[in-house]
């Protein structure tokens, strides 16, 4: 007679499978309980700015002036924001462009090394009727063609209006820097992130002018808040006739130009 | 409905691969994204928190109020001090001067402001330096060659 082995096999199974059953079951309400790491993805708009901190990002928003008419092209402000910035040789964070233009509407462009150091004399052939000096930067643009398309979220526009890059985010794809219809990007050549104009942010939180506008001898760069009450800046944009570059390209710039002719492009 | 398990097998595999992508998330998206923004809160603070590496010009007027004042009477007021000698970091660190200023005497940093340009507003005192000079055609410009009549530059 043959015993009746023990159903062990089919309890042991049974209660295996009940206690994965059970540990599956506990983890899924674990993770899912925590209602924080679901919501991860919901992106909070700021209110107020980080505690413990005196500048309050939310508190502010930032706006550039340049007068055409005032700027001398002695690239006083390149050297300013090289220094300031750290940036590499041959890469701008800001430039300026002479404009040189004949009576015929001929155009001659130019910007020796980002006029790093000034501009020379040139012999054109022609007679000059109008010549300028145009500082650019980058526009920190409230509609910016480069924030949205960053494929992983490095390039953003801060409570203040200040477009800035991640650095630590940044894949170094480019795909901001062809975006940019102003030219304001490069990829950094040591870090091989996309790099730009931060509007000197870790000097604007401190209640300071940017290295380019507080350098500047003829006080042709202006910086300014528009929620500060009684902002000469924001006056001046409010009142009186003002520019920005490529407006037909609906980027909304916050850096306007007063005195700009229709040859800048 | 009979034969339903196919079904409870496909939702019990979309929960576990739901589950999978949740909890790698919360390993993998740092915590302050989302802080202020779209992005990852702390660079904004990073960026914050760098130090400035220029002063002002009251900086330098705290040990150099001599020549600071001597200029804040002349044209040259409007100019910072950093722009022909670099940045404050280049000279103190830690309330302490650790290196000498770069003093430039070459012609091309007045140059840089000074030199005739059509481009330049009419306003501008600017000179066209070989003629400023009376130098012969073809003849150099001299290196310090702006210093030896304008040798009170602070104040010119």
């Amino acid at each position: 007679m043959s015993k009746q082995k023990p159903d062990a096999g089919m309890k042991r199974r049974d209660f295996l499978k009940t206690a994965t059953q059970g540990a599956a079951g506990m983890a899924l309400v674990m993770i899912w309980g925590d209602l924080s790491l679901v919501s991860a993805s919901t992106v909070t708009v700021a209110t107020s700015g980080r505690e413990g901190y005196a500048y309050d990002p939310t508190k502010h928003r930032f706006i550039y002036l340049i007068d055409v008419a005032k700027c001398i092209g002695c690239g006083s402000c390149v050297r300013a924001c090289e220094r300031e910035n750290q940036v590499p040789r041959h890469f701008f964070r800001t430039w300026i462009e002479r404009y040189q233009i004949s009576r015929t509407g001929r155009t001659w462009i130019d910007s020796p090394d980002g006029a790093r150091n000034g501009f020379e004399p040139t012999v054109l052939g022609a007679d000059i009727t109008k010549a300028f000096f145009v500082p650019k930067l980058c526009n920190h643009c409230t509609n910016t063609p480069c924030v949205q398309l960053c494929p992983v979220g490095a390039s953003f526009i801060s409570p203040d209006g200040v477009v800035l890059v991640d650095e630590k985010r940044c894949i170094g794809c480019s795909y901001c820097v062809q975006a940019c219809p102003y030219g304001s990007r490069f990829i950094h050549p040591d870090t091989h992130t996309a790099s730009k104009c931060t509007l000197c942010y870790h000097r604007v939180t401190k209640g300071l002018d940017t290295a380019c506008v507080q350098n500047c001898p003829t006080e042709a760069r202006k910086l300014g808040d528009v929620k500060v009450l009684g902002d000469e800046v924001a006056e001046i944009i409010a009142t009186k006739e003002v520019h920005v570059l490529k407006p037909e390209l609906h980027t909304e710039p916050n850096c306007y130009y007063s005195g700009l002719s229709r040859e800048v492009r | 409905m009979e034969h339903t398990k196919h079904i409870w097998r496909a939702a019990i595999l979309l929960i576990v691969v739901l589950t999978g992508v949740v909890a790698v998330r919360h390993f993998m998206v740092p915590s302050s994204f989302g802080e202020m923004g779209y992005y990852r809160g702390d660079a904004l603070y990073e960026f914050m928190d760098k130090a400035p590496e220029h002063g002002s010009q009251a900086a330098c007027a705290e040990c150099h109020d001599d020549i600071a004042g001597e200029k804040a009477a002349g044209a040259h007021a409007q100019v910072q001090c950093e722009v022909c000698h670099g940045t404050l970091t280049s000279h103190i660190r830690d309330d302490d001067k650790f290196a000498d200023m770069a003093i430039d005497r070459s012609w091309r940093l007045c140059a840089h402001c000074h030199r005739r340009l059509v481009a330049r507003p009419e306003g501008m005192p600017q000179i066209d330096p070989a003629e400023h000079l009376e130098l012969a055609p073809g003849e150099a410009i001299p290196e310090e060659a702006c210093l030896d009549c304008h040798d009170t530059i602070h104040n010119p």
